[in-house]
């Protein structure tokens, strides 16, 4: 389950489970067709989230590709979930908080 | 039909994948990892003929009975040996010395695969790299690619089946040698596993990312006088022979006690064996040593004995099944005295225990230091003896060499298809690689005072006129 919340410019994607490969690709799509329109800041909230399969790091990289640097924000991430980022190494690129 | 299209590989598309893999890799519980690696293996063991078939059929190495059994020790021996290995989280926790152990991954491995184990090697790799939590890019040779990428696309779809990360096996197509320099240096690799030939092992300890590599072998055997002659034979023939002789344990060169001597030969003939002539040799010489090169003849590696003595043109018996070269010294004069990979020995006859032993030492620093050692023998003091004036990594001892180095089927070593040399073969290990070796252990030290350091005056210390003697009495009283 994702839920959406737009306000002042930012579309904040609130993840609520485990991100493993079949919940992502239930999401996976429906993330995307937002993200393609939108002119402001992405941020993903991963605060109830310990686990993130490859089928969401290729959704970040998707995201990130698609609007560019320095308006995709991911927040809230574990110490799991953020050594998976700097492992990958997306902190490069993205901002995680 | 062998593609050898150079295709332009993505070096740092592959490296990306690799790292995300280890990434998602990182998160795994050791229930999930082992689930993955169970998965892997029953996949890889259901495919071992089919692999093995296709191995021969593509590289025209070996034969597929033998390349079947590779396949069985790659992945059952291999399995059941790590299985029950802790390589997630906390492995160890010694309340005495207040060290926790814990087991990290390594991040992308880089396998190097040979020609002459490719499937084998590529399913053994591909095992411990997923239970240690590591994803593996395998680079198979050139003249294996089919066998060895087919073997990886199995075991990667069983992977995928019980959820592990995307691209936790990679594999390319026929590289060329630049492109594999620059993986090999590329910044997001972790770890070469190097298995191989000489000047790919070199490239890969010199591209600054850590290596595990193999060295050459130049195995040799020795019957001591005290051995039981026909199981020696018996068993030299089972290594020498099994998959026809590619295995670098595999042994290169027999030395005998002239005591025993003619029995020896006299049992080699009974079992197969065919003794050249001076002119048959030199036959054989120039169709299985590369002179040029100074290393064996590609052309020989895993042909029976008797396709090697027609290329040599040489008439044998139709029964033969090994070639054996008597000689009488050592080196580049002796090309036969060098590894061949191929159903040819090196004989000699020693005068005694110690011109044997002497003999055995100089065919093992001839190319093949730090690898392996054979002897046939019940006197445990001479078996010891030897042991000791050898420099290999493993001295196997009445068993046949390839098996027994190997590990898993004759002794406890682990089983394994990369065989460290130690520093003799430039390696850093003289240990059967395996899943041990591809953690990383962290250590948390908790606080343990060394009560003698401690109590001890340590401005003693700054006093010149005291020496160790001195100090020792000190730091060591009332303990």
């Amino acid at each position: 389950m994702v839920g959406y919340m737009e306000e002042g410019g930012k579309l904040c994607c609130k993840f609520e489970q485990r991100l493993d490969t079949v919940n992502c690709l239930a999401f996976e799509n429906e993330i995307l067709e937002k993200v393609k329109g939108f002119a402001g800041e992405i941020v993903f909230d991963l605060e109830k989230v310990n686990y993130v399969a490859s089928a969401f790091l290729r959704l970040c990289l998707r995201v990130f590709k698609e609007i560019g640097s320095g308006r995709f924000t991911v927040i809230h991430v574990s110490p799991e979930v953020k050594r998976v980022f700097k492992i990958a190494g997306f902190d490069k690129d993205l901002k995680i908080q | 039909m062998n593609e050898k299209i150079s295709i332009p590989i993505d070096v740092d598309s592959i490296m990306e994948k690799a790292s995300c893999a280890a990434a998602v890799f990182s998160q795994l519980s050791q229930e999930h990892t082992d689930r993955i690696v169970e998965a892997v293996y029953r996949a890889a063991f259901d495919s071992r003929v089919r692999l093995a078939k296709l191995a021969v059929e593509e590289t025209g190495i070996g034969n597929w009975r033998d390349k079947v059994v590779k396949n069985v020790v790659a992945t059952q021996l291999v399995y059941h040996d790590i299985k029950d290995l802790k390589t997630v989280g906390i492995i160890s926790e010694d309340e005495r010395k207040g060290i926790v152990e814990i087991a990290q991954p390594l991040g992308p491995i880089f396998a190097v695969i040979p020609v002459t184990n490719p499937t084998s090697t590529v399913l053994f790799k591909i095992l411990i790299a997923l239970k240690t939590r590591n994803p593996i890019i395998i680079r198979p040779h050139s003249s294996a690619i089919r066998c060895s990428n087919e073997a990886a696309r199995i075991c990667y779809e069983a992977a995928l089946k019980e959820d592990a990360p995307e691209d936790c096996i990679q594999w390319l197509e026929n590289t060329s040698r630049t492109e594999t320099q620059v993986l090999m240096q590329h910044k997001k690799l972790a770890l070469i596993l190097a298995t191989g030939g000489g000047s790919l092992v070199n490239a890969a300890y010199s591209s600054g990312t850590p290596a595990l590599g193999v060295g050459a072998g130049n195995v040799p055997v020795f019957i001591e006088q005290s051995a039981d002659v026909p199981f020696a034979i018996e068993q030299i023939l089972i290594s020498k022979l099994f998959d026809n002789g590619t295995i670098c344990a595999s042994e290169q060169a027999v030395v005998v006690e002239r005591s025993i001597a003619a029995e020896t030969m006299n049992e080699f003939k009974r079992k197969g064996a065919h003794f050249l002539s001076g002119e048959e040799m030199k036959r054989i010489e120039n169709v299985a040593y590369d002179s040029g090169k100074g290393v064996m003849s590609v052309g020989v590696i895993g042909k029976t004995a008797l396709e090697i003595a027609q290329m040599a043109g040489i008439e044998v018996p139709p029964d033969t099944r090994l070639l054996i070269a008597p000689l009488q010294g050592i080196g580049k004069d002796y090309p036969i005295s060098s590894e061949i990979l191929a159903p040819i020995l090196a004989f000699y006859v020693a005068e005694d225990f110690k011109h044997a032993v002497n003999l055995c030492i100089d065919l093992n620093f001839h190319g093949g230091i730090g690898h392996t050692a054979s002897l046939f023998s019940n006197d445990e003091a001479k078996i010891k003896e030897f042991a000791c004036v050898m420099n290999a990594g493993r001295v196997v001892v009445n068993m046949p060499a390839s098996q027994g180095a190997v590990g898993g089927m004759y002794n406890s070593l682990y089983p394994s298809f990369t065989l460290g040399c130690g520093t003799g073969g430039k390696n850093i290990t003289t240990d059967n690689i395996t899943a041990r070796h591809l953690l990383n252990i962290q250590r948390i030290s908790r606080r343990r005072v060394n009560q003698r350091f401690e109590r001890f005056n340590k401005e003693l210390y700054f006093d010149e006129s005291l020496d160790s003697e001195a100090i020792e009495r000190e730091y060591n009283r009332n303990f």
